[in-house]
């Protein structure tokens, strides 16, 4: 019978039947509505109607991930980190409009960031950019070392493995971040100087 | 008639051959800067290390206010942009909402020093124009950016003799090790903004982080007492590293060039030998010493990072 009226509510979406009585009962029953509203979403995307309210949705969702990140400079206080958090959500926004290809590939790296936490917490920084290769103690002899290479010998010893690749892989994405943090500091007065005056 | 210098170059690093290089070698780094700064380009290249490439596109120009545009974007696994409208530059990645920094420069694998005054450099650097070779399909002449000291990695850069345009570069060690490679696979120079920098121009950046005043410059109670001759600190502030959530000390140094990162926390374990990793060209190097956790992070020798790692004390009051 269900089925019979899903059917129903597709033949009305489409405008082939407009009975009444139906519709009255379309407009009581909660699914059915539901039902309703996600036919006519079908057939507007098919249309190419909906592309800004898909858009706004997916950057509010994205900005609900981003919320739960951690603030980049951690001892600015816990309101400000907020109200900062805010500014780009709010910008964010307005920065899906203008700018569709960049506003997708957001939505792609939301999605991805998401993904990363759920699936991956073990080794979350673990990206091509910050890949590590050989593991050398200074001084000793070269151990062959990938992150699937096993020591044969005790489990503490692999837990320490473990724990130093996790501390090298974190340092080198901080320190990637506190340099882009810090060129607002470093000397480029002259570049400055320089840049004001375009060549030729 | 151009290879007998080289050759001689290649046989005696002597010091007159390489001031008579030198004459050279500048002028062609000038160029460098000036079609970094001031040409619409639009090209792909590839940032090979660790038996691995990333590739990038990376987009600039400038607009009839004579305001730069920039755009950097990694291509592979998970969306990393980097976008620069005049002086706001915007980070857009994974693991942090997007933010813009006041900044003339973006930081990616070229080293943003290219685009400004290379002479700066003349104090620890050597500058030495070795030969023409084919890349990219265009004549280019090769660029050596050698340290003066044995502590640092030489910058070997592929500039078109045409353009002045970078068309590769490599980081090596003084063997002559490439240990890692930015190579460009396509180089586009046209009149007009490209269709993204002009999209660029009607976007909207994420709103700048205002850094608290003083915050990169606070007084910690430990120094770094040796470093290669040329570095001056940049940065130096306590904050968490956002993977461990650890909080640390850290201070930034810059001769121009490079980076280093050293960073002091206190330690659960009293001691642990000194152990060291590389990125291409970046080692991660990390020791405990009376329980005191230093780690040094840069594009530098592991031989230069343990010693810099040494050279760390505490000052009285820190003491555990």
């Amino acid at each position: 019978m269900s089925e019979n009226k899903l059917e129903t509510v597709s033949s009305v979406a489409d405008s082939y039947q407009a009975n009444d009585e139906f519709i009255e009962e379309l407009l009581n029953d909660a699914h059915l509505s539901a039902t309703w509203e996600r036919y006519h979403l079908v057939g507007d995307v098919m249309r190419g109607e909906t592309s800004a309210t898909i858009n706004l949705d997916i950057a509010a969702q994205i900005a609900t991930a981003i919320d739960k990140e951690p603030s980049i400079v951690a001892p600015v206080s816990s309101a400000t980190a907020q109200r900062q958090v805010n500014k780009v959500k709010a910008t964010l926004l307005q920065f899906t409009k203008p700018f569709a290809q960049v506003a997708i590939a957001a939505s792609a790296a939301g999605l991805m960031v998401l993904g990363v936490q759920q699936n991956s917490t073990d080794n979350e920084t673990l990206l091509p950019a910050t890949q590590v290769v050989k593991t050398m103690p200074l001084g000793g002899v070269a151990e062959p070392v990938s992150l699937n290479f096993q020591p044969v010998s005790r489990t503490s010893e692999k837990q320490a493995f473990i724990a130093q690749q996790r501390r090298f892989q974190a340092l080198l994405a901080d320190h990637q971040q506190q340099i882009k943090l810090s060129s607002v500091d470093s000397s480029t007065s002259s570049i400055q100087n320089k840049a004001e005056d375009p060549a030729k | 008639m151009k290879l007998i210098p080289s050759l001689l170059l290649l046989i005696t690093v002597s010091t007159s051959v390489a001031a008579t290089e030198n004459e050279k070698a500048e002028p062609w780094l000038e160029r460098l800067a000036q079609s970094l700064q001031s040409l619409n380009f639009s090209t792909s290249f590839v940032v090979v290390k660790n038996n691995q490439a990333e590739p990038y596109h990376w987009f600039h120009g400038v607009d009839d206010n004579g305001d730069e545009l920039e755009i950097l974007s990694l291509l592979n696994g998970p969306r990393r942009d980097v976008l620069r409208k005049k002086n706001i530059v915007s980070y857009i990645e994974p693991e942090l909402p997007p933010y813009s920094v006041v900044s003339q420069q973006i930081t990616g694998p070229i080293p943003a020093i290219l685009r400004g005054d290379v002479n700066s450099l003349a104090q620890t650097y050597d500058f030495i124009s070795v030969g023409r070779s084919r890349v990219l399909g265009r004549p280019a002449q090769l660029i050596r950016i050698v340290s003066k000291d044995p502590h640092r990695y030489g910058h070997w850069l592929w500039l078109d003799q045409k353009t002045g345009m970078l068309l590769k570069l490599a980081l090596a060690n003084r063997a002559g090790q490439l240990l890692e490679q930015v190579q460009f696979t396509h180089l586009d120079i046209t009149k007009e903004l490209s269709e993204s920098l002009r999209q660029l121009q009607q976007t909207q950046l994420p709103k700048v982080i205002e850094i608290p005043e003083g915050y990169q410059a606070q007084s910690l109670q430990w120094q770094v007492s040796w470093l290669p001759a040329g570095f001056t600190k940049v940065n130096a502030n306590r904050h968490r590293i956002a993977a461990t959530k650890k909080p640390v000390e850290f201070m930034l140094f810059n001769d121009g060039l490079v980076d280093v990162s050293v960073y002091v926390n206190p330690s659960e374990d009293r001691q642990r030998a000194t152990d060291y990793v590389m990125d291409g060209a970046t080692v991660v190097l990390n020791q405990v010493v009376n329980s005191f956790e230093v780690s040094v992070v840069g594009k530098i020798p592991a031989k230069t990072a343990k010693v810099i790692a040494d050279s760390v004390v505490l000052t009285a009051s820190a003491a555990p």
